[in-house]
């Protein structure tokens, strides 16, 4: 019966190839665009997984880099129970590199404490070099900078150059290659010559970055440190969420995203006049990510509604395939009919046919969308990183046979009632 | 490929046929009763629109009658069910065409085996099927395709497919309309050989009576109607 099925398909080679083309490239977008998800997804999850500690930060700030607060700070986290190291951070936007305007994708100045980064347990930047070396105490208010590999590669430099960011000389001296959008776009430097940089309050860090020691659940230490600092006040910072755009989507994405989960931002001073307000907040590695599960969510939705459009038209091509085959073949059916085939067998023999170019179009589509994801993510490695998983291709596939069997169902149901001796009469 | 199998008696009962052809209704069979004897050659001769088709494709449950009955072998056919008709056409009757309705993506091989495409072709079946083609001198045409081979090759096809079935009933809808004489005869003559060998009853429709042998039956119908049902020379 199938290899029937497959003959009927070749002997009409061209109306097969529209049909199957149809399908395969509704199926190759389908995979493409939920790659675009499954990228983000993974890319959220290979991230956060390298970061096992907790980000504190000014509460509504999307990332560090639109939060401030207080560096005395740190002292008072230090003393609580189940802390090991707290590394305060500052961030920056970089504008210019060698001259050239930064637009996508960002970078970013990534200061950063190095007494107290060289006793973080795991550091994702340290345990990610490739070249040269980490910061050290010798790199202290230097223009010194670990840049990631893809810098280098953009800019042509390697470890002893120099690279001119912002305006700045600084010498490269490690190289590190996290292989992550989200990680390897910082540019790491000593802290307080970032403040001196910026111009950035010396009084004030935009970020901690918490490494519990492992005797309190992270829960616990997260409720400890939010009871601190419940109702403090944050003085001549703002919460500056939203009020700049980055230039880059994701990141802008990031931010208006943020926004919309913490239901807009709120002043600084008006957290400091409630008791309960909370200043700050701590988030996890699992915060993170269901941040992005529920963006997620949403942007599954609008791709499904992309991917039906292009699906509608693959069935509806594949009905007419079906249909228009029928038409042409009320003869055969009835030769067959004649012969002692029954209703079902018909409409199992134009199923069978339609089936095949389910999962052929499947398959194609698959492949297709597979190799499209590959090729994009090798085009811009620092810009997209789209992720067809083998669970994305596996219902990709079985979505493209369903159609293939439900776009034959029709035709087949229509041939069913065709009288044997009509259509007989008929050749 | 001789088997015992009983042989068919045909009895039809006041048979009618109409059709509905837009607001007009054309009475094909208008009453036959006649009968057909088991292990018989059978001629059905009549001119065009006289019924002849109508009531072959009525004996092989293709359709079902407007009033009326036909028993074979004891069997009301016209009171079977959707898929017992499909097993009778499967395995007890064979059909011939005019035009060989062969299915033109099949080689002729695989034509002959085609009504068993369903429930499955067995090793032992494709070796009947190729002895068959063989027996119809078509071995080194099996793989052919019905447009490689002329117009006398695809009936012999289409015997070899009613052949396979060892059908206890053979109905022929014009089977020489399309061929030149000789390539008729022939067609006509492994038709008798498929009575004589397994006994079967065969129902040839026909407007040629060239091919009537002695001992052949003929049933005459004019306008939907039984004129005679003799032997020739009757």
């Amino acid at each position: 019966m199938w290899r029937f099925a497959i003959q009927n398909l070749v002997s009409r080679p061209l109306r097969s190839l529209l049909a199957l083309a149809g399908l395969s490239v509704a199926i190759a977008g389908m995979v493409g665009l939920f790659s675009v998800a499954e990228g983000i997804d993974r890319m959220v999850t290979d991230t956060f997984s390298r970061i096992p500690g907790l980000a504190m930060m000014q509460t509504g700030a999307p990332l560090p880099l639109f939060s401030r607060m207080p560096a005395g700070w740190a002292k008072e986290i230090e003393q609580l129970d189940g802390v090991r190291v707290v590394n305060p951070e500052v961030w920056s936007r970089v504008n210019v590199i060698e001259g050239k305007r930064v637009i996508a994708p960002p970078r970013f100045l990534f200061g950063t404490n190095i007494a107290t980064r060289k006793k973080l347990e795991t550091d994702v930047y340290r345990d990610a070099m490739v070249d040269g070396r980490f910061l050290d105490g010798t790199d202290h208010n230097q223009l010194h900078a670990v840049i990631s590999r893809q810098i280098a590669e953009d800019n042509n430099v390697g470890v002893d150059d120099k690279l001119s960011i912002n305006g700045d000389d600084f010498r490269i001296v490690g190289i590190y290659h996290c292989g992550q959008l989200m990680l390897d776009v910082s540019i790491i430097v000593d802290i307080d010559l970032l403040r001196r940089q910026i111009r950035f309050d010396r009084d004030s860090v935009c970020a901690y970055y918490i490494e519990p020691d492992g005797t309190v659940e992270n829960d616990v230490l997260v409720k400890q440190i939010r009871e601190l600092f419940k109702g403090r006040e944050i003085q001549s910072t703002g919460n500056i969420a939203g009020a700049i755009a980055t230039g880059h989507p994701l990141i802008d994405l990031l931010l208006a995203i943020q926004n919309w989960l913490a239901g807009g931002t709120r002043a600084s001073t008006d957290m400091a006049t409630d008791a309960d307000a909370e200043p700050i907040e701590v988030r996890t590695a699992n915060d993170w990510a269901e941040r992005f599960d529920e963006f997620s969510t949403d942007l599954n939705l609008f791709l499904g509604v992309m991917t039906g459009i292009g699906v509608v038209i693959a069935v509806l091509s594949i009905i007419n395939t079906m249909l228009m085959s029928v038409t042409e073949r009320i003869i055969e059916f009835g030769i067959l009919k004649a012969n002692g085939w029954g209703r079902r067998d018909v409409v199992m023999l134009i199923t069978c046919e339609s089936a095949v170019l389910g999962v052929a179009g499947g398959v194609i589509g698959c492949l297709l969308g597979w190799i499209g994801t590959d090729i994009i993510n090798s085009t811009w490695p620092d810009r997209l990183q789209l992720y067809a998983s083998p669970s994305l291709l596996a219902f990709s596939l079985i979505f493209s046979t369903t159609l293939g069997i439900g776009g034959g169902l029709y035709p087949a149901t229509w041939a069913m009632r065709l009288s044997p001796m009509e259509a007989i009469r008929r050749g | 490929m001789n088997k015992p199998t009983p042989i068919p008696a045909i009895e039809i009962e006041e048979l009618t046929k109409e059709f509905t052809i837009g607001s007009t209704t054309v009475r094909a069979l208008r009453g036959v009763t006649t009968t057909v004897s088991g292990g018989s050659f059978q001629f059905v001769l009549g001119p065009s629109g006289s019924g002849k088709s109508t009531l072959l494709y009525l004996l092989g449950a293709l359709d079902r009658p407007t009033t009326g009955s036909i028993t074979i072998d004891g069997r009301k056919i016209n009171e079977l069910s959707r898929d017992d008709q499909d097993r009778f056409r499967r395995h007890e009757v064979g059909f011939v065409f005019q035009s060989f309705n062969l299915l033109g993506n099949l080689t002729a091989i695989e034509n002959v085996l085609a009504p068993f495409l369903p429930i499955g072709v067995s090793a032992d079946l494709r070796q009947q099927a190729d002895h068959l083609i063989e027996q119809v001198g078509l071995g080194d045409r099996r793989h052919h395709r019905p447009r490689e081979l002329s117009g006398g090759e695809q009936q012999r096809v289409a015997i070899a497919r009613a052949l396979l079935k060892q059908p206890k009933l053979v109905l022929a809808d014009e089977p020489t309309g399309e061929l030149d004489h000789k390539t008729g005869g022939e067609v006509m003559g492994y038709l008798r050989r498929l009575r004589e060998e397994q006994g079967a009853t065969v129902v040839v429709v026909t407007h040629d009576e060239s091919y009537i042998e002695p001992g052949d039956k003929i049933l005459r119908l004019l306008d939907g109607e039984v004129v005679s049902n003799t032997q020739p020379g009757e």
